[in-house]
């Protein structure tokens, strides 16, 4: 049981960091919350799922997959930066107004899967056949390939961005966006440029994240699943501190725990397993309500 | 000829109507609805106008917490909830009648706004929306929780009792009718005292600038819950009504869809002021059950189109859609965009210069 938990709780950690480093990302550069984070999620593995069936027709093979993962995260950024351009540029600044926002195109984005694949699952599967879909044991534990694939993938992920955010240009432009944006300005940054972009990169997170942990646990895609990982972000995220990439990480590495301890000790704590980041979260706002890491916080005291 | 005689009396009638004081209007506005179930509407449209007097008490009591003292909830509904759910309870553990079980619900509101409310004052801004918006979900999750099903029935929900079972489904309907609206209005004239008292000036004070309102002696914690209590009554109030009127509680009243209908109502109706609540309620519910359901087919059928299937679900995407434009194009909202015209400049600019930072960007400039 203890072996159960050290290990999945380890493989949820990683990619719910990878999940909650895009939510933090436009937060800190931007300061946008973005509610829509969850529909990311969502639009990625409905897509993964839809362009896989496409592909069908040719032999299903890992490269079919792979390609359909690369366009399904694509088509996701543009969708991102689309909804930057269109919904949230027009109201930047006003943060409770970009919540309303982002919430309302959570509910369009819900409301139109509805309409196109209907209520009813759709499998978001790796090929059948290939290494992925099978497993081995290890203490004692059966764990699959999948599970292996997104922690690695998303920690590698999560380096390079963090290794992008501290070395390159773009990068050192988003950080000098975040500490001062007009000054950022006055140095020759174009904000809204680079605003879009961070939409982007965090939308293309998120999309990753929603193939690599639908694969890998439930292996299907349904309609209210944006909710959980919403959660999950912006618990994770607060833990934290809201803009902090550490923070994100560590955030990520206690949720990811108690919701398996929660999961695998508590009877029927698959339901309710939704809760846990919640909580966690409440908690953490009333007791520090700073988070762990916070930078970017403005609070009573 | 027929042109310009029209013409001339549209504006005569548009310079009349422009002149009647806004009270009177309100005064109309409830003699027409007190007048409406006369006209001998079906079972299925007094359900619609009865729903929509519920959902006017949800919607004003999101408008005094948000609207007027700028705290705001993306998670309303946790309060329509309990007050379903403790009604649903009290009903049917103890059996109790419906003029004990409102009251309580509505006390159970309170008791519920100040314990979310305590906690809740020490994050401002965007956290206090996530703590709001976590706050049902996790309730949801609770009753959904199998092993609690003994007592919260899970998704099914806990049945309570209707109002006036001892008469005629059609009787009922008017009766139900004329309850509910007795309670709006009893809510909208409280809500309207409370924002226009003493009370109302400060909790708009703390919407405009909150540090100001500290130094000049306020006491703002105390006003801030103040403020979480009312809301969380009348919303109990309206959670409970709901219970018996649909005689059932279950979970879908702590959705987040729910939770979204007051923020659609009070964005189309204008938000930080009373009628924009109530005209904006009934506009979306005219809209959304007569409009789209009834009216639109028939219109269609003339052209010999029907409705795609699914329309159901764009109903949602077409109201959202109308938030979005409103909060990005048109945040004033349709209410107020009358009463500008109703009420004189000095006026209109003293409304402009209260509510949340939503619409203040967007003041109007001022006519010379």
């Amino acid at each position: 049981m203890i072996e159960e938990i050290i290990i999945f709780g380890g493989i949820a950690s990683g990619v719910y960091a990878l999940l909650a480093l895009g939510f933090t990302l436009i937060y800190g550069i931007s300061g946008i919350v973005n509610l829509a984070h969850g529909s990311f999620y969502m639009l990625g593995a409905y897509l993964f799922s839809f362009i896989t069936a496409l592909s069908l027709l040719e032999p299903e093979t890992m490269s079919n997959s792979i390609l359909a993962l690369v366009l399904a995260v694509i088509l996701v950024a543009i969708i991102g930066s689309a909804i930057f351009r269109l919904a949230i540029h027009p109201i930047i600044g006003d943060e409770v107004a970009v919540m309303v926002v982002t919430v309302s195109l959570a509910i369009i984005f819900q409301q139109l899967i509805l309409i196109i694949f209907g209520v009813s699952f759709l499998p978001v599967m790796w090929p059948k056949g290939s290494i992925l879909t099978t497993s081995f044991r290890i203490f004692g534990v059966t764990v699959d390939y999948s599970r292996v694939l997104a922690f690695v993938a998303s920690m590698i992920l999560f380096i390079a961005l963090s290794i992008f955010i501290k070395w390159t240009k773009i990068g050192k432009a988003m950080r000098a966006v975040s500490q001062d944006r007009e000054a950022a300005m006055l140095m020759g940054i174009n904000t809204e440029r680079l605003y879009m972009l961070t939409m982007a990169i965090s939308a293309m997170l998120a999309a990753t994240a929603g193939i690599l942990i639908t694969t890998s646990t439930t292996r299907h895609a349904g309609v209210y699943m944006w909710l959980h990982p919403l959660a999950l972000s912006f618990a994770i995220v607060i833990l934290g501190g809201l803009g902090s990439i550490k923070g994100s990480l560590i955030g990520a590495f206690i949720i990811g725990y108690a919701e398996q301890t929660v999961a695998i000790t508590v009877p029927e704590g698959g339901a309710i397993i939704g809760v846990v980041p919640l909580t966690v979260m409440v908690l953490v706002l009333l007791l520090r309500p700073k988070g762990l890491f916070g930078k970017r916080i403005e609070m009573e005291e | 000829m027929a042109i310009s005689y029209l013409r001339r009396a549209y504006s005569s009638f548009a310079a009349h109507v422009f002149d009647i004081p806004p009270r009177l209007m309100a005064v109309l506005f409830f003699l027409i609805l007190l007048l409406l179930p006369t006209c001998g509407l079906s079972s299925y449209y007094m359900w619609i106008l009865i729903y929509a007097n519920i959902i006017a008490i949800f919607a004003l009591s999101w408008d005094l917490l948000v609207g007027r003292t700028g705290l705001i909830s993306l998670g309303h509904a946790l309060f329509f909830g309990i007050g379903g759910y403790s009604t649903a309870l009290l009903f049917r553990h103890y059996g109790l009648p419906l003029w004990i079980t409102i009251p309580v619900a509505v006390l159970l509101g309170a008791l519920a706004g100040m314990i979310i409310g305590f906690p809740c004052l020490r994050v401002k801004g965007p956290y206090l929306a996530l703590v709001t918006m976590a706050f049902p979900l996790i309730v949801s999750n609770i009753i959904k929780w199998s092993p609690l099903n003994p007592v919260f029935k899970g998704e099914i929900g806990i049945r309570a009792s209707p109002f006036f079972p001892f008469l005629p489904i059609r009787q009922q309907r008017i009766a139900e009718y004329y309850l509910t609206l007795l309670l709006l209005f009893i809510s909208a004239v409280i809500i309207y005292k409370i924002a226009n008292s003493k009370t109302g000036i400060v909790f708009i004070s703390i919407l405009d600038d909150e540090v100001a309102a500290k130094a000049c002696g306020i006491n703002v914690t105390k006003y801030k819950i103040m403020s979480f209590i009312i809301s969380s009554m009348f919303a109990s109030l309206a959670g409970s009504i709901q219970a018996h009127f649909l005689k059932n509680a279950n979970p879908s009243m702590f959705s987040l869809t729910l939770s979204f209908v007051p923020i659609i109502v009070t964005f189309l109706g204008g938000i930080g002021s009373i009628y924009g609540a109530i005209v904006g309620t009934y506009i979306y519910y005219i809209l959304d059950k007569y409009v789209l359901i009834y009216l639109l087919p028939v219109l269609l059928r003339n052209f010999n189109l029907a409705l795609p299937r699914g329309f159901e679900h764009a109903k949602l995407i077409i109201f959202t859609s109308i938030v979005l434009i409103f909060i990005i194009r048109w945040p004033r909202g349709i209410a107020r965009y009358v009463t500008d015209k109703l009420q004189d400049l000095e006026e209109a600019r003293d409304l402009d210069e209260r509510g949340p930072r939503i619409w203040k960007r967007y003041k109007k400039k001022e006519k010379s």
